[in-house]
């Protein structure tokens, strides 16, 4: 799996981090910005990462706006049902009324997938509920946990069209679901509904392939959609996966990272903002940023490899606090040229790593693939 | 109700679960670590090992029938051990024993299971000699197997 994963990675670098290139060149690196120079040309360890960051828990990119604005981001929310789990149900409540309380108050909410844990109607109706408090604008994308119960038929009957635009204040949004063009492993195993829920809801499952992906359909739809936008003014991408190549083992990718690649190359303000992964994650890919968003409902730890070198890791959490490693974020869109993405992580004042023994890989392991999903009855050929 | 292919695949794990129990018999306990190591020695041992690691994978990703099989109830939240752990990330089996701030005591890996099962799953902590900690145990190191010891490490 390595040895692929390299392959894929090195390709990756050379196809899409061609040396000199980087997004806008308007970009101020200043004591603010999180990148440090000295980074972007190297490989950094742990211990040399932490040392370069400043203290800091803002993102800064470049953009141009008419006007500075504010949005939040609430993602990952996994609800279970309220009899079966309150923690989640508790943890959505408190996001609602931060982004709620916000002065001045967001322009907008975009959710960011996963809504719910099984993709049952109850969960899906749950979240509504809690986010009805919430009483600005709401923009939704799908994830993978609200989709495969019944293939995003409740899903789209409460939220319609999983893929959008909206033009705000001299930026360009776009929604892209990058969830439901799974490839078919159900039927030939006749699996049940709840069976190839489960199967998808299980990160490091074996069974369920590389679902993640923008699809061609969908591509040619964002083509057209940024056809007449001016190719230096800013574009904001939302979607549940990051759109390059993290770890495929958990779906930390789209498969067809390239294709998107082609479709953004021409336009030089891309900042895309995914959620899925449930930890703090910032990449470049040639002229596109990336920022990897918190959950509400709980952490996952960086994966074994394949972590961006320009990511600043967020802290190791404290297992007994459901509180810690999870959040919210708002973004601004400022006038001066710059989002900054501020990571809103409950209980924590530093969101960063401060040492290496704050990373959760401090202790380095080398893990595999689960068996147990992949024998009877589920055994591929 | 049980169909045709499960309870062939009952009856195999049976066999091999059966094979070990022969061999250990016919082998004998006073001949087997004197005598070379066969391959189909070995062949049984990876076995009956890997059927452990099968059962922990279940355990650990909060399968309900392998749970009731072993008695256990390692979550009532819905929560499962792999939800924080895909691949039995950040368990580091390898760092263990040693002193866990969590409890605020020197621990061992099962401690660290039993810890995770009482406080973020809600479940019931097991006992530390059963079947169901050894097959956790077990699919847990297994799963990071080639990562460095290095115990004691915070």
């Amino acid at each position: 799996m390595s040895d692929e994963l390299d392959r894929i990675r090195r390709e990756m670098h050379a196809v899409l981090q061609p040396p000199g290139v980087r997004p806008d060149d308007s970009l101020q690196i200043t004591r603010r910005t999180f990148i440090h120079r000295s980074l972007l040309f190297g490989a950094a360890s742990v211990g040399q990462t932490f040392a370069w960051w400043p203290l800091l828990n803002t993102i800064d990119v470049a953009h141009a706006a008419e006007a500075p604005f504010k949005f939040a981001w609430i993602s990952d929310t996994h609800l279970y049902e309220r009899s079966l789990n309150t923690r989640f149900v508790d943890k959505v409540v408190r996001a609602v009324q931060e982004v709620q309380a916000m002065d001045p108050p967001a322009d907008f909410l975009i959710f960011g997938g996963d809504l719910a844990q099984l993709g049952k109607i109850e969960e899906l109706e749950l979240g509504v509920e809690l986010l009805k408090d919430l009483k600005i604008k709401k923009y939704y994308i799908p994830g993978e946990h609200d989709w495969y119960l019944d293939m995003g038929k409740k899903w789209g009957e409460l939220f319609g069209q999983p893929n959008w635009t909206f033009d705000h204040k001299g930026v360009r949004f776009i929604g892209l679901d990058t969830v439901s063009r799974g490839p078919d492993y159900w039927t030939a195993k006749k699996m049940t509904p709840e069976e190839r829920m489960g199967h998808m809801a299980t990160l490091d499952g074996t069974v369920a392939g590389a679902w993640a992906g923008v699809g061609r359909e969908q591509l040619d739809w964002m083509q057209k959609t940024l056809a007449d936008w001016d190719k230096s003014k800013p574009i904001v991408i939302f979607s549940h996966n990051p759109l390059y190549e993290y770890y495929p083992p958990w779906n930390f990718w789209v498969r067809d990272w390239r294709e998107v690649n082609d479709v953004l190359k021409p336009y030089t303000k891309v900042t895309n903002i995914h959620g899925h992964v449930h930890q703090v994650l910032y990449n470049e890919i040639g002229s596109m940023r990336s920022i990897g968003m918190l959950a509400t409902s709980w952490p996952w730890p960086y994966a074994p490899e394949g972590v961006p070198k320009l990511t600043k890791p967020m802290i190791r959490v404290d297992p007994g606090d459901p509180f810690d490693g999870v959040g919210w974020e708002t973004v601004s869109v400022n006038a001066d040229d710059k989002v900054d993405v501020e990571y809103i992580m409950w209980g924590r004042k530093e969101v960063f790593v401060q040492s290496p023994e704050d990373h959760d890989k401090s202790i380095e392991e080398v893990i595999r693939p689960r068996v147990a999903d992949n024998q009877y009855p589920w055994a591929n050929p | 109700m049980i169909n045709t292919s499960t309870f062939l695949c009952i009856l195999t794990r049976s066999t091999i679960a059966g094979a070990v129990v022969a061999a250990s018999v016919v082998i004998g306990p006073a001949s087997a670590n004197k005598d070379p190591v066969t391959p189909k020695q070995l062949k049984l041992y990876q076995e009956a090992f890997m059927e452990e690691v099968r059962k922990g994978d279940l355990l650990f990703h909060g399968d309900a029938a392998m749970a009731e099989q072993l008695g256990v109830k390692l979550s009532t939240t819905g929560w499962a051990c792999a939800m924080c752990h895909p691949m039995a990330s950040d368990t580091h089996p390898q760092a263990f024993p040693k002193f866990q701030q969590s409890m605020a005591k020197f621990a061992t890996l099962r401690d660290m299971i039993n810890w995770c099962i009482e406080k973020p799953n809600q479940g019931e902590k097991i006992d530390p000699e059963s079947e169901a900690m050894k097959a956790l145990e077990a699919y847990i190191t297994w799963s990071n197997t080639g990562s460095v010891l290095v115990p004691g490490k915070y």
